[in-house]
Formats: structure tokens, C-alpha cells, sequence
């Protein structure tokens, strides 16, 4: 199975620096927990696929990384909307659920990687960014992905969650408020065919 | 037998637990670090190219990517047996100094300076960057965010990419930096000159200012005569990037150098029952359990020990601040000769001198003549067979050692990563500073801080067990009385 790469900025086939930005949270060599990088790449080859085709796109930057904190708000700075992808081990919840909610709207805002316990949690690093002048997004979509395997070092995701990549993907494309005909395949990302 | 668990550690990368263990008076009675092993990297890595590992290994953590990426480099050098060109090394070394600018920040304002800035016992959502800007002014957050800004534009420069950098290649780097990019890594260099020494100045304030503070860096809580290592340059100074490995006894006599090859007649590896994570000790001194003293080979791998390991600091306003450190905290020598700080909460001082050392030494490397020449590879032509490599990481000595077939496969590796060689040492820290502060079976936050703060000090990360966590990062407490029944249970989320 290929992993991501470290394309970015696939959207600027229009002109423009991009006001919104996807990131993928997680480790990509380590089981389920590298779904945000998955979910990223199959993001930007739809992104790819679409501006091919000619479907006008605004630009988006998409980015993956591996921790969270004050690294994710100096990710998110100069942004208008965000969307982060990142593992999540809700127990009771089935592998693969995917869920999207506005980051300030979570109950439980320390999901998967948003937070770094090496540095601050994800709020702490947004207060004190907005605090000292950083132009960061007014909105923050978190989509997460219900994770099982992430403890033992893979390349593979489990089934159940690399089945999800692609829904993950839909999700985030509709939270672009890109268009989504029936012809558009949703890339299933690595390995997904 | 009454029992304390905290689980997960708040502040720590990775998942961690203390579980401490009272008597019948409620006494401590024992303590334990306990970290989930994450199984099969070095599994992981056989049968790949030796080359893919300096951007594989930096993928084991996303703390420090920096660190495994130019060890894996170094390591695969030393498997095709190539000496990489000058500006080379010079670029590799400018990176991880940029890089330990970063990471020295972030310990020192996020992780480690709440406690004194704040307060012990402050309420756990107030002790982390938030609190250090309503305590002290909205102007260190801002200098915190530039010192970081500017230092990871320093990786993305050379190393290719915002974050797993991927320009350092077995024989050197594969690409080189023009005048344009020198000139701005220049002005982040002295920049950061700058904030080391505000940072240094604001330690002075805050900390020594404060004979409260003053007296828990002092006092016998935080107090451990280990042995100390640390990488050295030829006139045995403090080197992040390359060198020998200096072994320093706990009076302050230095019982050896080895090079990066002979790791294995240094350092073993102890088991205990109730641990995955493998406890390194000094092979020539031997495990006598977790113990202070000359007799035991407990040693301790930090920027304190790092201080202790050297002569002192390669750079001049680092060296004075390494002198201030020793006569404010260690006017005497030991016996063996040379001046040791034994206070583990002076770790977060070290880390300071070490922040200002890093862009000092970056503003040597950036003004260098040849930093912008393009000879920056040496290709390999040799056969390759086994390497071993050493850098320091901020967390630690860092170690990478690859054996390969002919076609430079890897068919074994071993890693022995920063945290893991403090592992003895924070058990032992964890257990003292337990028993100094419970008693009775009387536990608060305040307190239970104070023991988080004895693990603190040394900056662990396992950020390679970093998993997707449900919800909020607590400390949880939970009394347990001989019968293993749950008698009390505290727990605070920040």
C-alpha cells in the first residue's frame, strides 16, 4: 500500500493564496492512527481530479501532520476555515464511524491528536495565537474517524477504517462546499482502489 | 495497601502512568513509572533500504522528527562508511540546532516553566502557556510564537519540508542553501540569540528570584548523585550533532569516552517484572537497582546531564551562563575534580544555557564562509555493512545502529531513544518526590503536581505511543485501600 506523500496546495489550479486549509492529523506508519493522512490524500487526489475535469475550485491547502498544540495553530494560522481529520478511540462507538462537528461545539475537544499533552491542548494554543495578533480560522470542522489499531507501528490500516477513507473524504469535500455529482468518485484512498 | 494512580500523566507525549503504593499508614511504599511499549519499529524497519531511514524514523514521533532524521542520516553514512562534505554537516547541524531552539521553547513556556511561573499549586487549567502570559504579559506569548515561527521556517529551509525534513541523505544533504536563504536564517539566528538570553533573564526573575522556588530547586526532594552523559566535541564541550560520548561519575570524574561504535560496551539494558520499557544501565559500573551513588549504574541523559558530562559550553554567552550555573548551584568540586549539579529541577536551567548554546551555534554555522557552497553529498561507493550513529536529542543521547546485506537492506535494527535512557532516573525521582510529599495518605493536586514535576523536569516523550485518545487529557487519582476497593477518586482535565 502507498502512504501519503507531502503534496500540498493541489487547489491552486485557480489564483489565489488558499483561505481554507485540511489537515491531516496522526502518525502515517502507525496502524489506524496515520486515517487523517489517508483521509488528506484522498481529499487531494479528489481535488486533482476535479480541477482535471475542469470543475472550477477554490484553492485549498492541504497539509498533514503528526502532532497537535501550538504546532496545529501555527498550522492553521493565515486561514479563513479549517478542517482537520484526525483518529478518534471512542470505545462505544463502531470502527470507522465518521463524525464532523465544529471544533468549539465537541464535548470532548482532546481528541486523537488535537491537543499535544508536549505542549498545550489545541484551545489553549488557539486563545493564546488570537491573543498575540495570529490571523487564525473563525471555523474549525473536526472530522474524526473511529480508529481500533494504533499501538503497533503498520502501514495498513484495519479494514473497517480504511473503509471509511473515503466517507471521511466526502465529508470533508462537503464541508468545502465543493459540488459532488454522482460521477465524481471519491478516491478511496491508499490501497483503497 | 492503599494505591495512587495517575494515568495518563498530563503534559507528557504518549501515554504514561504513576501508580503509587501507601502502607497501611499511609505512607508511600513504593512508586512506579509505567509506559506501554509500542511494538515492532525496529521490526518495522528490516527489509527496507537503509537509506529510506532517515524520513522513516522520523515518522516514529511527531515531537521530534528532527532528531531521528539526522541520526538516521549519520547512521546511514556510517553504513557506507562515507564522511559527508563540510557544509554538509554544517547544514544537518543547523537544522537540529534550529530544532532544539523549537523544543527547548516549547519544554521551558509550556511544559516546565508553568509550574514556577504560576505556581505548584495553581489549579492544573492555569499552569500551562495561558497562565505564564497572564502572570508575566502577553509579550512572551508573542515572543514564543517567533522564536518557533522563525525557527521552524529554519527546518522547512534546509530540510525541505515544514515538518518529517527529508534533505539529509546518507552522504550529506541533497540540496544546498543560496545567499537569499543564508541571509534569513541569519536574522532567525540572531533573533533567537536574543530570546535565549530573555529567557535566561526571565529564569533569573521568576526562579532564583524566589527563595521559595529557590529552596525546592535546592532542596533534597529533587536530589539524585547519578552518573551523567552527553556528546562532546573534540575539546569536550557541549555538542548536539556529532562527537564522542562523555561518562561522568557522580563525584565528578569522568570514567570514560566512547565513540557512537562502542555504545554496546557502555550501555546495558535491565528487565523488571512490571515494565515493558527496558531500564539502560552503565554496563562497566553495573545494575544495582534504582540507587544514588558511585556503586550504581544508574545514569541520567538530559541538559543537565549534558552540562555535567562537558567542560562546558562551546559558545561564549552560553559558557558564561554555564559558569553562572555552576557557582550559583555548585560552587565546589566534586572529588573527581569537576563541579556537579545534582538538582534535577536545574534541568530546566540547563535547558535554557542549552536554548541560548543552539542559536548561538547556529549564528557560527549561518556566518560560516562555506555554508552556501554546493558540495553538500558525497556519494557513497562503499559496500555497506553495519553503522552505528549518536546525536543528542533534547530528551536525551539518541542512538541508531542499522546492520544491512550488501544491497544495503536492513536486516536488523537497534534504537535506544532519549527518554528511554532517563527511565531509572525518573522512576527514582517519581518515588522520592512521592515520599516527600505524601503522607497520611493526605494527597491534593497541589501536591500530586509537585510529584508530576519530578517526571517534568526531564522533558519525557513518547510521542511514538501517542495514540487517538477519547476526550480530555485527565490526571486521575484513584486511593485504593488493601482490598483494592477505589476509596477515593480525584481527577482534573487540562
Amino acid at each position: 500500500m502507498d502512504r501519503p506523500s507531502d503534496r500540498r496546495f493541489v487547489g491552486r489550479a485557480l489564483a489565489g493564496c488558499p483561505r481554507t486549509v485540511v489537515v491531516g492529523l496522526g502518525n502515517p506508519v502507525l496502524g489506524d492512527d496515520g486515517v487523517g493522512w489517508c483521509v488528506a490524500d484522498a481529499v487531494e487526489e479528489w481535488l486533482r481530479a476535479a480541477a482535471a475535469a475542469g470543475l472550477e475550485l477554490p484553492p485549498v491547502a492541504v497539509e498533514r501532520l503528526g502532532v497537535g498544540g501550538l504546532r496545529l495553530m501555527e498550522f492553521l494560522t493565515g486561514f479563513d476555515e479549517a478542517i482537520v481529520v484526525d483518529a478518534a478511540d471512542f470505545a462505544e462507538r463502531p470502527a470507522g464511524e465518521v463524525r464532523a462537528r465544529r471544533f468549539e461545539e465537541m464535548e470532548r475537544r482532546a481528541v486523537g491528536r488535537l491537543d499535544s499533552v508536549h505542549d498545550v491542548s489545541l484551545a489553549a494554543a488557539l486563545e493564546l495565537g488570537r491573543r498575540a495578533g495570529a490571523e487564525l480560522p473563525a471555523t474549525i470542522w473536526v472530522v474524526t474517524v473511529v480508529a481500533r489499531m494504533t499501538g503497533v507501528f503498520s502501514e495498513a490500516l484495519t479494514p473497517p477504517v480504511e473503509a471509511a477513507v473515503p466517507i471521511a473524504a466526502g465529508e470533508v469535500v462537503r464541508l468545502l462546499g465543493l459540488p459532488r455529482a454522482d460521477d465524481w468518485p471519491i478516491p478511496h484512498g491508499p490501497g483503497g482502489g | 495497601m492503599e494505591r495512587i494512580t495517575i494515568d495518563p500523566i498530563t503534559r507528557l507525549e504518549g501515554h504514561g502512568k504513576i501508580e503509587v503504593f501507601l502502607d497501611k499508614q499511609g505512607e508511600v511504599a513504593n512508586a512506579y513509572f509505567q509506559v506501554p511499549e509500542l511494538r515492532g519499529f525496529e521490526r518495522f524497519c528490516v527489509g527496507r533500504p537503509v537509506e529510506e531511514m532517515p524520513t522513516l524514523t522520523n515518522r516514529i514521533c511527531g515531537v521530534c522528527p528532527e532528531a531521528h532524521h539526522i541520526a538516521a542520516a549519520k547512521a546511514a553514512d556510517a553504513v557506507y562508511k562515507v564522511d559527508p562534505p563540510r557544509t554538509a554537516k554544517m547544514l544537518r547541524e543547523l537544522l537540529y540546532s534550529a530544532f532544539y531552539v523549537t523544543d527547548h521553547t516549547t519544554h521551558f513556556y509550556a511544559l516546565g516553566g508553568p509550574d514556577f511561573v504560576v505556581g505548584p499549586d495553581a489549579p492544573a487549567a492555569e499552569r500551562n502557556i495561558l497562565g505564564v502570559i497572564a502572570k508575566v504579559g502577553m509579550d512572551i506569548g508573542g515572543k514564543v510564537i517567533e522564536a518557533r515561527r522563525g525557527n521552524h521556517r529554519v527546518i522547512e529551509i534546509i530540510g525541505g519540508r515544514k515538518i518529517h525534513p527529508a534533505a539529509a541523505v546518507p552522504g550529506g544533504m541533497t540540496s544546498a542553501i543560496n545567499e537569499e536563504q543564508r541571509a534569513e536564517i541569519e536574522k532567525i539566528a540572531r533573533q533567537s540569540v536574543e530570546f535565549g538570553q530573555f529567557s535566561l533573564d526571565l529564569f533569573d526573575k521568576i526562579v532564583l528570584g524566589n527563595d521559595a522556588f529557590r529552596e525546592l530547586v535546592l532542596g533534597d526532594t529533587y536530589y539524585h548523585r547519578t552518573y551523567y552523559i552527553g556528546l562532546l566535541d573534540a575539546d569536550k564541550k557541549v555538542n548536539f550533532y556529532d562527537g564522542k560520548v562523555g561518562v561522568m561519575s557522580p563525584d565528578g570524574e569522568r570514567i570514560g569516552i566512547y565513540a557512537p561504535a562502542e555504545y554496546r560496551d557502555w550501555i546495558a539494558e535491565h528487565v523488571e517484572p512490571w515494565t515493558y520499557l527496558k531500564f539502560p544501565f552503565l554496563k562497566k559500573v553495573g545494575w544495582k537497582g534504582f540507587t544514588d551513588g558511585v556503586d550504581s549504574g544508574v545514569y541520567c541523559a538530559t541538559p543537565l546531564s549534558r552540562l555535567n558530562a562537558a567542560d562546558g559550553m562551546a559558545t561564549p554567552l552560553a559558557q558564561a551562563a554555564y559558569e553562572r550555573f555552576y557557582e550559583t548551584l555548585a560552587p565546589k568540586p566534586e572529588s573527581g575534580g569537576k563541579r556537579i549539579v545534582h538538582h534535577r529541577l536545574a534541568t530546566h536551567w540547563a535547558r535554557l544555557i542549552e536554548l541560548l548554546y543552539a542559536a548561538e551555534r547556529m549564528v557560527e554555522l549561518v556566518t560560516d564562509p562555506e555554508i552556501t557552497s554546493p558540495d553538500v553529498r558525497a556519494v557513497p561507493t562503499e559496500k555497506p555493512t553495519e553503522g552505528v550513529a549518536i546525536v543528542e536529542a533534547p530528551r536525551g543521547t539518541l542512538t541508531h545502529h542499522y546492520w544491512t546485506d550488501e544491497r544495503g537492506v536492513l536486516t536488523k535494527v537497534n534504537l535506544i531513544v532519549g527518554t528511554t535512557n532517563n527511565y531509572a532516573p525518573i522512576s527514582m525521582s517519581i518515588k522520592k518526590a512521592a515520599e516527600a510529599f505524601i503522607h497520611k495518605g493526605q494527597v491534593n493536586q497541589g501536591l500530586l503536581n509537585r510529584v508530576e514535576m519530578a517526571f517534568r523536569l526531564y522533558d519525557p516523550c513518547l510521542g511514538c505511543a501517542t495514540h487517538s485518545l477519547p476526550g480530555q487529557m485527565p490526571l486521575q487519582v484513584v486511593i485504593r485501600d488493601a482490598d483494592g476497593e477505589v476509596v477515593d477518586d480525584l481527577s482534573q482535565h487540562c
